[in-house]
C-alpha cells in the first residue's frame, strides 16, 4: 500500500511538473524537435544534471536504490530509432502521453491507446525478438562510474550536460532563461 | 508583445529542470529509478490477468513486470492525475490538435489521431525493445551515469528531429511557438 501511495504521489508531482514545463504540449514539443525553441531539450538535459548531482548525494548518504540497465548495441539503438520516429510523428513519449491524456488532450489519448497496442505486440514477440536483437550485442550494465568512479563520473557528466544546455541555447536560437 | 507571450506560456527551462530534478531525486530515495513505459506493461498485465490469465502468465515480458498494485502502475495513473491538475490550473488552453499540426494539415482530427496512435505504437514498441523510454532509460539511466541511457538519449533526439522536419517541413518558421 505504501508503494502505491508513493507511486501516486510521485506520479502527480511528475505529471504536474512536466505539464508546467510544456512537455505535454505537442505544439511545444514539435517546436523543440524543429530546433525553433530550445526550452524543452534544455529542460530535459538540465533535469538529468540536477538529478545526477542529487543521486550522488543520496549515494553518499546511503539512501535509495539504483538499477543500471544494460546496453545492447543493436536493441538499444534500434529501439531508439523506432522510438524517435514515433516521438517525432506524435510529439508524445510514454510518460508525457499519460499526463497529456490526463489534461484531456484527445490526440494524447490516441497515443496512449497506440502505446498499449505497441506494448502488447512487443510483449507477444518478446521470446522471438530478445534472443535475436538484444542478447547478442548485450554489453551489460555499463556506466561511466565503472571507469571514473561515482564522483568523477558525475562531475564529467554534469560538465558535458552543462555544455549541451549552453550549445542548445545557441544553436536553437535564443530562449528565455 | 510576441516575445512576452512566448515567455509566459510555460515555466522556464531552469525552473522546470530544478523542479523535475527534485521529484526524480525523491523517487530515487523512496523507490528507485523512475520509469513510465513499464507502466504500460503493468497496466496491460492487470487487464490480461482478468481477460486472459493463462496467456499473461506464459509470456516472459509480463512475467518480468509487477502488475496491479505496483509502484509502476500507480506512477502512470498519478501522472495522468498530475497532468489533469496542471492543465486545470494553467493559462495555456488544452487542445486536441496542436497549432503547428493544424497549420500544416488543417483542423481535421482523424488524421491527427491516426498519427498519434501510430506514433504511440512506435514509441512503446521501441521502448520495450530498448528496455525503457525517455524517463526509464534516458533520464533514469543518464542520472545513474548509464551508457545505455546516454546512447538512447542521443539517438531518440537525432531521429525525432529528423522526422519532425519530414512531417512539418518549414511550417513552424516565422511563427511564435
Amino acid at each position: 500500500m505504501t508503494a502505491v501511495l508513493l507511486g501516486l504521489l510521485s506520479g502527480v508531482a511528475f505529471g504536474f511538473v512536466i505539464q508546467r514545463a510544456g512537455a505535454t504540449d505537442a505544439n511545444e514539443m514539435a517546436h523543440a524537435h524543429l530546433m525553433l525553441n530550445g526550452r524543452i531539450p534544455r529542460f530535459m538535459v538540465a533535469a538529468v544534471a540536477v538529478s545526477a548531482l542529487g543521486l550522488l548525494g543520496l549515494q553518499a548518504a546511503g539512501v535509495g536504490r539504483m538499477l543500471v540497465l544494460p546496453t545492447s548495441l543493436v536493441a538499444t539503438g534500434l529501439g531508439a530509432v523506432i522510438f524517435g520516429i514515433g516521438w517525432g510523428m506524435s510529439g508524445y513519449c510514454p510518460g508525457t502521453c499519460w499526463a497529456a491524456a490526463g489534461e484531456g488532450r484527445m490526440d494524447a489519448i490516441f497515443a496512449l491507446l497506440g502505446g498499449l497496442a505497441g506494448t502488447a505486440v512487443f510483449a507477444h514477440l518478446h521470446e522471438t525478438l530478445i534472443p535475436i536483437l538484444y542478447a547478442p550485442t548485450n554489453l551489460g550494465p555499463l556506466a561511466l562510474s565503472d571507469w571514473l568512479g561515482p564522483a568523477l563520473g558525475t562531475t564529467a557528466l554534469v560538465i558535458v550536460l552543462g555544455a549541451a544546455v549552453w550549445l542548445i541555447g545557441i544553436i536553437w536560437g535564443p530562449s528565455e532563461v | 508583445m510576441a516575445e512576452l507571450e512566448k515567455r509566459e506560456r510555460y515555466w522556464s527551462w531552469l525552473s522546470s529542470a530544478a523542479a523535475l530534478g527534485g521529484v526524480i531525486v525523491f523517487i530515487f530515495a523512496t523507490f528507485g529509478p523512475p520509469a513510465s513505459s513499464s507502466g504500460f506493461v503493468t497496466t496491460l498485465k492487470g487487464f490480461l490477468s482478468l481477460a486472459a490469465p493463462d496467456y499473461a502468465e506464459g509470456k516472459e515480458h509480463y512475467a518480468l513486470m509487477p502488475g496491479v498494485g505496483s509502484w509502476l502502475m500507480a506512477f502512470v495513473i498519478g501522472m495522468a492525475m498530475g497532468g489533469w491538475l496542471g492543465g486545470r490550473t494553467w493559462r495555456v488552453p488544452v487542445k486536441d490538435v496542436p497549432e503547428i499540426w493544424e497549420r500544416r494539415f488543417g483542423p481535421g482530427r482523424a488524421r491527427r489521431y491516426a498519427t498519434t496512435f501510430a506514433g504511440g505504437f512506435l514509441i512503446l514498441f521501441g521502448a520495450r525493445l530498448a528496455g525503457g523510454c525517455t524517463l526509464g532509460l534516458f533520464i533514469s539511466g543518464s542520472t545513474q551515469l548509464a551508457v545505455s541511457g546516454l546512447y538512447f538519449g542521443v539517438v531518440i533526439f537525432a531521429v525525432a528531429m529528423l522526422v519532425a522536419r519530414l512531417v512539418y517541413r518549414d511550417t513552424g518558421r516565422g511563427v511564435i511557438s
